[in-house]
């Protein structure tokens, strides 16, 4: 009930525009209810033989055209505010989901959230924009209908009114058993889907294996498992809907049988019965529309539950307000004993401490799990430590403006993630007044550049899922490039040339070289040439600062290092090198 | 000018020969469940007669029962009421109920056939298209279809049988007065088709932009990372609000035309009954053949003449949407599989493993042989041996390996296996002597036995974990908390990729090919990994001919032989000493290696 009522909260900017458009849907429905009666009198009056039948037809396109002209109005004014509302929730959501800091996506899983923004809060939209006035429709049509019969004449309109709370109860029993039942068959197409995927991603395997009939069988399992599921469906829908269509005929038998015996005897009037004949099939819709109307309100509720949950998650991470921005300097990082734990899991950094003069570079070395990538994420302020502090040019990160720290570092992630916008866009992304050449500029440190002017549609090509499909190597570079262009005091690679290939990777490395010199850069990398360009190495093991020192210095000391170099790095991938590149590649 | 106007008859001729031969194919579809088509259609018309008797009925009570006082005759008509009421209930479930079942099941047949279409495609066929626009045929466009066999060809009937009846009985009732309440047909024929036509250009427009809506909100979610390590929040709400805004406007349209559209329906159907009340009232007054019962059924029907031809309006976007599915399945279908087993292939019996090329050439577009992706070829592997292929990307190293499995055949030239053929043997018999191991490790969703068991039909657990101890995988799967029943998660996602490409190796020992072919992956692992896929391969590889697509200088240094390639050719072949030794591609390609490294 609480949710309900907080859900009604969101009609609050619109109270007058609801008022009014119930006041239309009363008068347009009460104009609707009127043609019944009409008819009827109209009917008497031919039974006694009199032709004056204008002036009661003239009423009834008088109730038409007043009806015509109210729901008229009342579509107008209800579609707005339903699209108002929907347009509020769903900014509100993104705003909401926008505030939230990174660590609250790592433990959702990203279809769960998108159902919430979108299914869910549908089911709430839905709810509030029309269920809510058919709501008020209906239940303005039936007690006017049933006030009309009842002032008529009560005992022939109990037994017309008979079925209808009948009809009611169905109509929101089916909703509520087909929902379900209708979802499930959507979630056995999305496994069907899956399935027939995942055969034409991988029909090379197939073939090779020739697995064909593996295959055909399991797919024809999911065909059988969604033809058996929307059966089940399907018999809900054979049921209820005849069935609804089939109660309200027991009233009008009802007015056949009661109200034909009282027209006999003279108790009521032919036009009178042919009221009430009219009043029964008038209600059929409204009452219906009622019972779904019902069903929509309780599953509403139950989504408005899940949309307040997200609503409700306080964003955790903020700076205070009026946070002075990023004190000017040249990149000074200082770690002071720096515990980290994602969310409640274990800690995966202990205690470190780190001190990077400016515009040094440094190797963060380790094998997977030492915490190379949580160290690296704490200093553009993506997740906060859970003891300990880091302070930027004497800064404390959290005391800080969020915008201005985020300027000032760039991290170039392992996965590079690139929107579905053309490569400008993508490049300009943390600047979008970039001029061309600096776009262009940026490209070409991350050597990307001559690749793109090859393309036919140059920095306007679209990329992402709805454009290009780039290689890993090529959205490095792009996301490198993006990094760029920020020109941030501290510089974060991430694994980001891990897929560039050799060549391509020589060919970058004097550009990244004069990169670095400018400012603080880390740098996680697998291969020894990226590592080379480092001014000092960190050696983590199990979130533990293991060792420090210029590779010569940690061969010498770390068993670690040694292990790491000796076969983890030199063993890599050479021979994709172009040989007619070798001039380009300056070796 | 002539010539043009019969281009474009030949087109409208081509399209409607199209539609026929798609309708054709549908009636195919429904022809084995025809006894129930039958069926539903006899469900169809009891369920709409019996729907047409109440208004009638209901005008008889009025004239035989109450009128003549006739309380026997009132409770005859009240029976018939019933019974007919009864009718349709029971014949709406039966048809309801069949017309679901029988158009579920034709296109879970389709889906199926479209399906086993694909499999008999050659891969050439997959590499030509997307994956995401083949699936939508199996999904989207068969569900369009759903729409037009379930919902449409039901709507069609039932509205048409509605339409037509009551016209019959209104004609039937009386003559003059039903004309005047067909004078406003033409008036809600017109208005309700234009009405579709407009509104399923402003639907169209809601869904598309609600779902750049959905896609916007779908990326930013994905890339929440980025969004905050560029601090760009702010941009993507606005730009989210923009998007959000078009929507509503979208929408808006929509809300205009129905507020147009409905309410005028409401009032055509009050001008029909002021109409009836005001020709047929004097019509009975003045004794001229109409009674007050037909003047009171004349209003009731009203509302089986208004909602069938709302609905038929409804038809046209179906049809539309259905057609246009229609004709991208049968397009699909209709492309002819590539390579098929010749009328006189043989099986290939169990080969030793030797592998020859003799001037091999191949293009991947057979219109255009300048760009050739290997160029006259000639090499053997002897039984046994590891022939491990380097160079360049695009210098062709796939392509050898792809003509060893004969996903293409070759342009010019043969490529044979113990001296058969490719072309002459089944792709079946072949194929079963084959291994493969793709790149990155291409994992099925199931389990990790079953991705194992994959590479040999009816494997039993024992063989499974024998392959996986063979390769060095058991170890990191007897650590998983479910052993060999763990989940991998879509495309293997809850394993690292060094995990995937051990369990890539079982399932290529499992299968115990004499013929292994391997892309060797690029990514990094960490040191214990690389160190037991170096060992896992090695024993992989022992005793099979293999065609290694290699990448990591052990796995090269350990081959029986190299080639190099570049361009196309085969530019240098060798083992690892011989060609250092040689001083030539290869021993030039360490060296650059060696210095950049060092660097």
């Amino acid at each position: 009930m609480k949710t309900f009522a907080r859900l009604l909260g969101f009609l609050r900017p619109y109270r007058r525009a609801v008022v009014v458009s119930f006041a239309l849907a009363g008068v347009a429905m009460g104009a609707g209810v009127l043609i019944p009666f009409i008819v009827g009198q109209t009917i008497d009056r031919v039974r006694h033989g009199r032709t004056d039948l204008w002036p009661l037809v003239g009423v009834l396109l008088a109730a038409g055209l007043l009806r015509l002209g109210f729901s008229v109005a009342r579509r107008l004014v209800a579609g707005r505010v339903s699209l108002g509302v929907e347009f509020d929730l769903r900014n509100r959501m993104y705003t909401h989901l926008q505030s939230l800091e990174v660590a609250f996506f790592d433990g959702q899983q990203t279809g769960q959230l998108m159902s919430r923004a979108t299914v869910d809060l549908q089911a709430v939209r839905f709810f509030l924009g029309y269920g809510l006035m058919f709501i008020a429709q209906s239940v303005i049509t039936i007690l006017v209908a049933a006030g009309v019969m009842l002032a008529v004449n009560p005992g022939l309109a109990g037994i017309a009114l008979f079925p209808t709370p009948f009809v009611l109860w169905a109509a929101y029993r089916y909703g509520r058993r087909n929902r379900p039942a209708s979802q499930e068959v959507q979630q056995r197409i999305a496994e069907l889907t899956a399935e027939a995927e995942e055969s034409i991603s991988g029909v090379r395997l197939v073939k090779a294996f020739a697995r064909e009939e593996r295959q055909l069988t399991r797919f024809s399992h999911a065909t059988r498992r969604v033809f058996d599921q929307s059966m089940v469906s399907t018999r809900l829908r054979a049921f209820y809907n005849p069935f609804i269509g089939f109660l309200p005929n027991l009233g009008l038998a009802g007015v056949l049988v009661v109200g034909g015996r009282q027209a006999i005897h003279g108790t009521i009037t032919v036009g009178e019965f042919v009221a009430f004949y009219g009043y029964v099939t008038l209600l059929a819709s409204p009452v219906r529309m009622l019972g779904i109307a019902l069903g929509m309100a309780q599953r509403a509720v139950a989504s408005g539950a899940r949309v307040f949950e997200i609503l409700d998650r306080r964003p955790r991470m903020t700076a205070p307000p009026d946070a002075p921005p990023l004190p000017a300097g040249d990149g000074r990082v200082e770690l002071r004993s720096v515990s980290f734990a994602y969310d409640d899991g274990p800690s995966v950094l202990h205690e470190i401490d780190l001190h990077v003069p400016a515009g040094r570079t440094v190797a963060i070395v380790g094998a997977t799990g030492s915490g190379k990538t949580a160290l690296v994420s704490l200093l553009p302020r993506l997740y906060d430590p859970t003891e300990g502090s880091i302070s930027i040019d004497g800064a404390d990160l959290r005391t800080v403006d969020l915008g201005s720290l985020r300027r000032e570092v760039g991290l170039v992630a392992d996965e590079s993630f690139l929107f579905s916008a053309t490569i400008r866009e993508n490049i300009a992304y943390a600047r979008p007044d970039a001029s061309d050449a600096e776009v262009e500029q940026a490209a070409t440190r991350a050597g990307i550049h001559d690749f793109v002017a090859g393309l036919p549609d140059g920095y306007d090509t679209v990329v992402g899922e709805r454009g290009l499909t780039l290689s890993g190597g090529q959205r490095q570079r792009v996301s490198i490039a993006r990094t760029l262009i920020k020109d941030p005091r501290v510089l974060i690679l991430d694994d980001a040339t891990s897929s560039v290939d050799a060549t391509t990777e020589a060919e970058i490395k004097a550009a990244m070289r004069e990169l670095m010199r400018d400012r603080t850069t880390f740098v996680i990398g697998h291969r020894l040439s990226t590592i080379a360009l480092a001014d000092e190495i960190v050696v983590l093991e199990d979130g533990r600062v293991a060792a420090r020192g210029t590779h010569d210095e940690l061969l010498e000391r770390s068993d670690l290092y040694r292990e790491i170099a000796e076969k983890g790095l030199p063993d890599q991938v050479f021979l994709t090198r172009k040989p007619a590149e070798r001039e380009v590649a300056g070796l | 000018m002539i010539r043009r106007i019969r281009t474009i008859i030949g087109v409208i001729r081509g399209e409607e020969a199209q539609r026929l031969r798609n309708l054709r194919g549908v009636l195919e579809l429904l022809r084995p469940y025809r006894r129930r088509v039958v069926l539903m259609f006899a469900a169809l018309l009891a369920a709409t007669g019996a729907a047409l008797a109440p208004p009638y009925l209901a005008g008889r009570a009025i004239d035989d029962g109450i009128r003549h006082h006739d309380i026997g005759a009132l409770d005859v008509i009240v029976v018939l009421f019933l019974v007919s009421a009864l009718v349709n209930w029971v014949a709406t479930y039966a048809q309801t109920y069949l017309v679901n079942w029988v158009g579920e099941r034709a296109l879970q047949d389709l889906r199926l056939r479209i399906f086993r279409h694909l499999q008999s495609m050659s891969v050439g066929f997959y590499a030509r298209r997307k994956t995401g626009v083949l699936i939508s045929r199996i999904t989207n466009d068969v569900e369009a279809l759903d729409q037009l066999v379930t919902d449409g060809v039901v709507t069609l009937f039932s509205a048409s049988l509605t339409l037509i009846g009551t016209v019959v009985i209104l004609l039937l009732l009386d003559l003059r007065l039903a004309l005047v309440t067909f004078a406003v047909f033409p008036l809600l024929a017109i208005g309700s088709v234009a009405f579709r036509i407009a509104s399923s250009g402003a639907y169209r427009l809601t869904r598309e932009t609600v779902a750049y809506v959905t896609a916007y909100l779908q990326e930013t979610l994905s890339g929440v990372r980025v969004v905050r390590a560029f601090g760009q929040e702010r941009r993507h709400q606005r730009r989210f609000a923009e998007l959000n805004d078009d929507n509503r406007v979208a929408n808006m349209k929509t809300v205009y035309l129905n507020a147009a559209y409905f309410p005028s329906v409401e009032l055509l159907s009050a001008l029909a009954t002021a109409a009836i009340l005001l020709y047929g009232g004097n019509q009975v007054v003045h004794g001229q053949g109409v009674t007050i019962g037909v003047l009171a059924s004349f209003v009731f029907y009203l509302q089986s003449f208004f909602d069938p031809i709302q609905q038929l309006s409804q038809l046209y976007t179906t049809y539309q949407a259905g057609m246009a599915a229609l004709d991208k399945i049968f397009e699909l279908l209709s492309v002819k599989p590539e390579m098929v087993d010749r009328a006189d292939a043989r099986a290939l019996p169990v080969v030793n493993g030797e592998i020859r090329f003799e001037d091999v050439s191949f293009a991947y577009d057979p219109d255009d042989p300048s760009t050739l992706a290997l160029e006259h070829v000639d090499l053997t592997v002897p039984p046994g041996q590891t022939l491990a292929l380097v160079g360049a990307t695009g210098a062709g190293k796939s392509t050898f390996a792809k003509l060893v499995a004969r996903f293409h055949d070759p342009t010019e030239g043969r490529v044979l296996i113990d001296g058969h053929d490719l072309r002459d043997v089944t792709e079946r018999s072949l194929r079963s002597q084959l291994g493969v191991v793709p790149q990155e490790g291409f994992l099925f969703s199931g389990t990790i036995g079953e991705n194992i068991a994959f590479g040999k039909p009816g494997a039993a657990p024992a063989d499974v974990e024998a392959a996986a101890r063979a390769v060095r995988a058991h170890d990191f799967i007897e650590k998983l908390r479910d052993g060999y029943e763990t989940e991998v998660g879509e495309r293997g996602g809850h394993l690292s990729a060094g995990q995937r490409q051990l369990v890539a190796f079982a399932r290529a020992a499992v299968a115990d090919p004499r013929i292994l072919i391997l892309d060797e992956a690029t990514s990094n692992v960490d040191v214990h990994t690389e160190a037991r896929i170096e060992q896992g391969l090695r024993r992989l590889l022992a005793g099979r001919t293999a065609i290694v697509i290699a990448h990591r200088l052990s796995t090269i240094r350990g081959a029986g032989r190299i080639a190099v390639l570049d361009g196309g050719h085969v530019v240098e072949e060798g083992t690892h000493d011989e060609l250092v030794e040689a001083g030539g591609h290869y021993a030039r390609l360490l060296r650059d290696w060696a210095e950049q490294a060092a660097a």
